[in-house]
């Protein structure tokens, strides 16, 4: 297992094919930097993940779980991503039942034109869970 | 020639076997095939003979056995694994076999708090030592029957359904196999739903749910949209029997009984949780999900073994 010091965190990012997929695809030609850590699915919106793929996520080897979609009213499909919201409960909660710190989870809302803030969520995230360490289900 | 059955029972409180005397007149018909070689509630067997004289433990060979009961000490792992050398088929019955049970719940925590709270904590107790002479050790938690050994058939409930232990030993003699369909409880409920709930505030199933008996099922509005926990969205059908004479709609046990499902059936498929799959369920309806209470063993209440209880992880400081 990594110590503390070469401690890489595994982030598994969901991000929607219409905003943040196309913003992630913005921070790669304009050349933002940001930490090797995330791992990108995509799906075709943030209202298809369902609260099983994040919770498996977490405790089968993912340091961290992020889902990104579109603004709240931007949405491809008019309200899925007001679904992924109101998840979010859920799956806050669902961490607390299976012990893993809330901080490894995350929903952000990032647009096709925000290259730099796709990057600087993904800088603020991995900081965030390389200080929590290593996840406690990792075998 | 009849077919030889062995059953035994592990952990356990002995309800699924009053289940195989449930199946009432059917049973006259399927005893004269059957020639049970060993069943300890019914019949004096022991595992070193008469007198405790033999080295090795002994059940018959039999065709079919059947193990109820989840495995909770090493005594019980044994039986398990002679069980399954013995037997050609082996069917695990009840929650307890199939999932662990209620008994499983004892999952959360590890043995060390279960011995300190049972033997040392309690008020009502005596402090005293964890006994240990002539007991056979404990596992380190409950585990499913096929966590032991591979198993053939599945039948689980709490207690279960006199009717599927029939077709189940009735496809065995015919040679077939059993499975249940991958189905859950509420693809076979008949109560009425509007896919929203009436509020959002979770009510507790101490206080009954609205019903008129004189109506027809599809009158009734479904539990969990008036506002009870029901966790049949999460639970594999099966328990339900056709009314009347065989002709009328299915209505599962509880529902019959006006009572929301407490989901004994199990996940709908192998490595399902229930436990995400009912939060889910519950927030997109519109019930407050945190009012839930104690979610993780109310909803594995019979699912605890197959690692889905376990104490949780702490972080060493």
């Amino acid at each position: 297992m990594a110590d503390e010091e070469t401690f890489e965190p595994v982030i598994v990012g969901f991000c929607c094919n219409w905003c943040s997929y196309a913003g992630a695809d913005l921070a790669g030609v304009s050349r933002y930097q940001y930490p090797p850590n995330l791992r990108i699915i995509r799906v075709m919106c943030s209202g298809m993940v369902h609260p099983n793929l994040v919770i498996d996520a977490l405790t089968k080897g993912a340091d961290g779980v992020l889902i990104c979609g579109c603004h709240i009213g931007d949405c491809h499909y008019l309200d899925g991503n007001v679904k992924a919201e109101n998840r979010k409960e859920a799956i806050e909660l669902m961490l607390e039942d299976f012990g893993i710190e809330p901080e490894r989870f995350r929903l952000e809302w990032v647009s096709a034109s925000e290259g730099p803030r796709f990057a600087e969520v993904i800088r603020e995230m991995t900081e965030a869970v390389r200080a929590l360490g290593p996840s406690m289900y990792k075998v | 020639m009849p077919v030889k059955v062995a059953e035994e029972w592990l952990n356990i409180c002995g309800g699924c076997e009053v289940t195989i005397l449930d199946i009432g007149e059917p049973l006259l018909d399927l005893l004269p095939e059957l020639d049970f070689v060993h069943m300890p509630v019914l019949m004096d067997h022991k595992y070193f003979g008469q007198t405790g004289e033999k080295e090795e433990m002994e059940i018959p060979e039999a065709d079919v056995g059947i193990i109820s009961g989840g495995v909770r000490n090493e005594k019980e792992k044994h039986v398990t694994e002679e069980m399954r050398k013995k037997c050609k088929t082996l069917i695990a019955l009840g929650s307890c076999a199939c999932y662990g049970g209620i008994p499983a719940l004892a999952n959360m925590f590890p043995l060390e708090a279960l011995y300190d709270k049972v033997f040392r904590e309690s008020k009502t107790t005596d402090a005293g030592d964890t006994p240990k002479e002539n007991l056979p050790p404990l596992l380190d938690r409950v585990y499913a029957v096929d966590e032991i050994v591979p198993v053939d058939v599945y039948i689980p409930g709490c207690p279960t359904n006199p009717d599927i232990v029939v077709k189940a030993l009735t496809a065995l003699l015919e040679g077939k196999e059993f499975k249940l369909e991958e189905r859950s409880v509420c693809d076979e409920c008949p109560l009425k739903r509007e896919k929203k709930a009436a509020g959002g505030q979770i009510k507790r199933t101490l206080d009954s749910v609205e019903f008129d008996q004189s109506k027809p099922w599809d009158q009734t509005r479904c539990y969990m949209e008036q506002g009870y926990l029901c966790l049949g969205p999460v639970t594999l059908a099966g328990c339900g029997s056709k009314e009347g004479n065989g002709d009328g709609v299915t209505v599962p046990r509880c529902i019959k009984g006006f009572m929301p499902c407490r989901g004994c059936f199990g996940p709908i498929r192998k490595g399902a949780n229930p436990l995400v799959d009912m939060m889910t369920a519950i927030s997109s309806i519109g019930l407050d999900a945190k009012q839930v209470p104690d979610r993780r063993a109310l909803l594995n209440r019979y699912i605890g073994a197959q690692k889905r209880l376990r104490p949780l992880p702490v972080r060493p400081k």
